[in-house]
Parts: C-alpha cells; sequence; structure tokens
C-alpha cells in the first residue's frame, strides 16, 4: 500500500512539473504564432488599431463579390423598391424559414439555399424562366442572396437580379413587409 | 490494449488533430480579411483588437498544428488548441444566447451559421485535445526514467 503511495504521489508532483513545462513551450509558440501572425497581416492590425477595419472590409468584399458573382446582375434599395411597386416581379427571401415567418417583403416566397441545393428544379415548378426575379437575404453582407441568384441563372432563369442591401435596409426604410406568425 | 499500438492511436489522433487545425489556420492566415469579418460578427471584442486577433489566431492554429502533427512539443500544442477551440466554443455559445444569425468562421470547406451542428463539433474538438493532452501527460508522468530518457520525444 505504501509503495503505491508514494509512486501514486510522485506521480502527481511529475504530473504538475510536466504541466508547467507544458505551459512554459505554449507560451513560446503563442509567441511564435503571434510574430508569424502579425508579420504576415500587419496591415489588418494597423487598420483595425485606427478605426479603418470595417471600411476596408467591406471594400474587400464588394471587390471579392464583383469577381466571385461577376454575372449576377445587382439591385440596392431605391432600384428594388420601384420593382416592386411595379407588381411583377417574385421577390425570393433566401433566409432560413424562422426568419422568413416572422416577417419578409410583402408577397416573398422562401427558398433557403440549402433547400435550392438539395431539390434543385423541383422548388421552382411552375415560375416561368423569363419572370423577373428579385432574391434576398437577411443584411447587405450576406452572400445568401448572390448564390441562389446564381444559381437560378444556372438553371435557365434569364431575369434575375440580386437586392444587395438586405432585408434588414428594406425594413429600416418601412418599406411593405409581412408576417405569417 | 498493447502499449505499441496505444503509441500509434495516440500519434495517429494527434497527427489527424494536427493537420486539421493546421489547415484551418493556413485557410484563415491567407483568407485574413474574410475571417476578420467573422471575428468583426460576433461583436465580442473592441473594434481595435479585432486585427490582432485575426492575425495571431490563425498563425497560433497553424503552428500548433503542424508541431503537433510533426510531434514537436505535443502536450504544450495539445494545451493550446484545447484551450482555442474552448474560446471558440464559448463565442459561439454566447452568440447563440444572444440569437445572433453570423457564419462561425469555422468551415473548413465552406461557410456555416453559428448553431449547434459547429457547436458540438468544436465540443469534440475540445475534447480530443483535452483527452489526448490528459493521456500523454499520464504516459510520461507515470512511465519509468529510463524510458522516459531513451524515448525520441522533443
Amino acid at each position: 500500500m505504501n509503495r503505491i503511495g508514494f509512486k501514486g504521489s510522485t506521480a502527481a508532483v511529475l504530473s504538475r512539473r510536466l504541466v508547467a513545462q507544458d505551459l512554459a513551450w505554449a507560451g513560446v509558440i503563442l509567441l511564435l504564432a503571434a510574430v508569424l501572425g502579425i508579420w504576415q497581416q500587419w496591415q489588418l492590425v494597423r487598420l483595425s488599431w485606427t478605426g479603418a477595419l470595417p471600411a476596408h472590409l467591406e471594400q474587400q468584399r464588394e471587390q471579392r463579390r464583383k469577381v466571385e458573382f461577376q454575372g449576377v446582375k445587382t439591385l440596392n434599395l431605391p432600384q428594388t423598391y420601384e420593382i416592386f411597386q411595379g407588381g411583377q416581379a417574385l421577390f425570393v427571401d433566401t433566409r432560413d424559414a424562422d426568419e422568413y415567418a416572422e416577417l419578409h417583403i410583402t408577397g416573398a416566397v422562401n427558398l433557403p439555399s440549402d433547400l435550392l441545393e438539395r431539390q434543385g428544379n423541383r422548388v421552382l415548378e411552375g415560375i416561368a424562366r423569363g419572370r423577373r426575379i428579385v432574391v434576398y437575404c437577411g443584411l447587405a453582407n450576406c452572400n445568401k442572396g448572390l448564390m441562389v441568384a446564381e444559381k437560378l441563372q444556372s438553371l435557365k432563369f434569364t431575369n434575375v437580379s440580386a437586392f444587395m442591401d438586405g432585408f434588414r435596409a428594406w425594413d429600416q426604410a418601412g418599406y411593405p413587409a409581412e408576417t405569417n406568425k | 490494449m498493447r502499449p505499441e499500438f496505444q503509441i500509434i492511436l495516440r500519434r495517429l489522433l494527434e497527427i489527424i488533430l494536427g493537420v486539421l487545425f493546421g489547415y484551418a489556420g493556413y485557410l484563415k492566415l491567407f483568407h485574413a480579411d474574410e475571417f476578420a469579418e467573422a471575428v468583426l460578427a460576433y461583436q465580442l471584442l473592441p473594434p481595435g483588437l479585432v486585427g490582432l486577433v485575426s492575425a495571431v489566431l490563425p498563425g497560433l492554429e497553424l503552428a500548433a498544428g503542424f508541431f503537433l502533427a510533426l510531434g514537436l512539443k505535443r502536450r504544450s500544442c495539445l494545451m493550446l488548441l484545447g484551450f482555442l477551440s474552448g474560446i471558440f466554443l464559448l463565442a459561439m455559445l454566447i452568440t447563440l444566447a444572444r440569437g445572433l444569425k453570423i457564419d462561425c468562421g469555422c468551415g473548413l470547406f465552406f461557410s456555416r451559421q453559428v448553431g449547434l451542428g459547429p457547436i458540438l463539433e468544436d465540443g469534440l474538438l475540445v475534447f480530443w485535445a483535452a483527452g489526448l493532452y490528459y493521456w500523454e501527460l499520464m504516459v510520461a508522468a507515470t512511465e519509468p526514467p529510463l524510458v522516459a530518457a531513451a524515448r525520441p520525444d522533443f
């Protein structure tokens, strides 16, 4: 018994010493990683420190979107409202079903991007390929609207646009919205 | 379980974990703007620190994952990766509780929203890293000194 107890306490002391060593080496690796990261991303660190990071990120996002979704026509808030007033366009809400149910652009249908991926053409039956379609998501920085618009174009819908400002901007402008709840 | 098999299993689990984190860190480091957007969206840090955190975290994932996969300072790497995963898990839980619908910034191959799936995955990573750390520590603390001295550890 004594021998086992002795062994146990030795192991506990050794464990504590090992944990201390591990912490010290973890500090060294952290320092190394910090130097590597800051050296690689100095511009990001500087922009953040000077408060210019959000504007920089928005600019970069726009550039990425232009390249990634270059074939998709985009609309801003006034253009979208004008189309809405025309009454001919089909509005497609790409947010999740619960967000859509809470509030959406009046007359919009819900088509989350994962549903379109899973069911493809089946969810679009009965919609004329030439009909004007405006796709949107929640915020100006979300890409779901653009992704769905691109997917619809690949399914031969010829008059698809993405409303870039998102539903929050629409709602904040006080434009017509309805709820399913 | 035979000791040789235990050693192989442990190293295999460490290599997989190291490669996962190393690759995730590499992706974030070279898509830094997108990662900074994800960090900013969590709204948990003062804006002045977002850039620093966005620069250091991927470097940390890359370095710890790389060293772990190579077998260098394994316990320290496991400690760091477990800690990182734990912090991230906490951030996601806070975000979920606040009802924010944001990209988790955790997808290796595609973007995903903060939710139950990413939280469970991250919980698994915490458990994986902590379990391996405990296993390594117990082996190191209980093996005879001569064996420890002869073991090709760095």
